[in-house]
């Protein structure tokens, strides 16, 4: 037997599967800094291994019920709660044309058998850089709700993703939803750069709405810098319609201002190089809609 | 310890299990289901795939005290009385294997997808697939013994769709 050995074993812990939020946190008080709450385990389990983390207590969001479900919020919207998984938001209908940047970089999560594990809120919560879908999110002005001892607060995704593998959220707080503000004229597009189901190199989140004759424009880049960030200049090149020419004038200008990183995946001049293009594909794609 | 039961391939097994274990570990060690591979721990090979309730996962990824009450397929359970189902014998026409340790995996994988989608197009069957590895490289073999069962030779979806590539 493996057991013992790191990477491919667990360190030690007590499971739990609680059935509500309350119970959740309730688990949480008791344990504190001993707990990890855990969506479908995809991250955490390999930290994990790696005794990145060593949690005595897990906590198991699976079979919190009033958790599971994406719906409309009254007035336009979506809440999508944090059980639910990456395959599931990807069932017909869940997720409309306006939330295309969404569907877009969900269906480019890893492969299947992940995403019928993996939750958004996972996702989130883990914070590293190149994971997909906070740039989507970001676009699409998400918030994060989160729930504790005080009380329930709404953060911006922008600002809970604090840097890698640091998120906004207190050891008492659990994460239960993440909610999308709707909007009607809006369309979307989200291109990665990555080897097979590997991770991401480079991602580009983009969202227009569209008010009458002026058109409001979001571009986030992920998996280039330790945290997603928008790139303003970006979506100044392109404020005045998506044209061959405004295309080509906003990969250049992303190639000039997006900042990038070297890491071990690949070197900052190379991401650059990789912003230029995804971003021709993402607006390419978005041109004469 | 906690005991847990779980039915593979239909038959009810209870086993104590530590709340650390992996499904992984606790159908190779627990039960010797050997078909289920141990390769990478991190769920990028899928070599350890297994049907959980309905649903392809990677076992190294989920905790054995998840699958407590559940259901788990393994490759063995898709020929419960010995004959061989049809992705398997295309897979042994066509050479869809040469060391064989991936071969459970890909079975069950394919064996799912036709079994959702009977004829599957180039593009169906890559996502289907996107999650395993062959370090052998016999991904044409396979391409070609999901073609056969999905009745594509010689011209059906599937070589369309791989003419069009």
């Amino acid at each position: 037997m493996s057991f013992g050995s790191p990477y491919v074993t667990l360190p030690d812990f007590t499971y739990h599967k609680p059935k509500t939020v309350d119970e959740a946190l309730q688990l949480l008080r008791e344990h504190g800094d001993e707990a990890k709450v855990m969506g479908g385990g995809i991250g955490l389990i390999a930290f994990m291994k790696e005794r990145l983390m060593s949690p005595s207590h897990l906590i198991d969001m699976k079979g919190v019920e009033e958790l599971r479900n994406v719906s409309q919020v009254p007035g336009g919207g979506l809440r999508i709660g944090a059980a639910v998984t990456l395959s599931e938001l990807l069932e017909e209908g869940k997720l409309g044309k306006e939330y295309a940047v969404l569907r877009e970089a969900v269906s480019k999560v890893a492969d299947p058998m992940i995403r019928r594990r993996a939750t958004l809120v996972g996702n989130l919560c883990e914070a590293i850089p190149w994971v997909d879908s906070p740039p989507a999110l970001i676009a699409l002005d998400a918030s994060v709700e989160a729930v504790g001892t005080e009380g329930k607060r709404s953060i911006p995704v922008s600002s809970f993703i604090r840097g890698p593998v640091d998120i906004d959220l207190a050891p008492t707080e659990i994460v239960t939803a993440v909610e999308i503000p709707g909007s009607r004229g809006r369309e979307g597009a989200f291109e990665k750069f990555t080897a097979g189901s590997e991770f991401s190199l480079a991602s580009v989140a983009v969202v227009t709405v569209n008010g009458g004759r002026k058109r409001i424009a979001k571009v986030v880049y992920g998996a280039v810098n330790s945290t997603p960030a928008r790139c303003t200049e970006v979506e100044e090149a392109i404020k005045d319609g998506i044209t061959p020419g405004s295309v080509r004038k906003a990969a250049l200008v992303a190639f000039e201002k997006v900042e990038c990183m070297d890491d071990v995946l690949a070197s900052a001049t190379y991401r650059k190089h990789l912003v230029k293009v995804i971003t021709m594909k993402a607006l390419g794609r978005m041109m004469g809609r | 310890m906690r005991e847990i039961s779980v039915r593979v391939n239909g038959r009810l097994r209870k086993r104590l299990i530590k709340d650390n274990e992996l499904l992984l570990d606790f159908l190779r060690e627990r039960l010797e289901v050997r078909s289920v591979k141990a390769a990478c721990w991190r769920g990028e090979c899928g070599l350890c795939t297994v049907m959980l309730d309905g649903a392809l996962v990677k076992s190294c990824l989920v905790l054995a005290v998840e699958a407590d009450g559940g259901e788990v397929k393994t490759v063995e359970g898709i020929s419960p009385g010995g004959e061989l189902a049809p992705i398997q014998k295309a897979f042994v026409e066509h050479g869809a294997a040469q060391c064989g340790f991936c071969t459970p995996a890909w079975v069950l994988a394919t064996h799912e997808l036709l079994r959702n989608n009977p004829h599957p197009s180039l593009a169906d069957l890559t996502e289907a697939v996107s999650g395993l590895v062959c370090r052998c490289g016999t991904y044409n073999q396979i391409r070609e013994a999901v073609a056969e069962v999905a009745g594509a030779k010689p011209r059906g979806r599937l070589e369309e769709g791989l003419a069009r590539t």
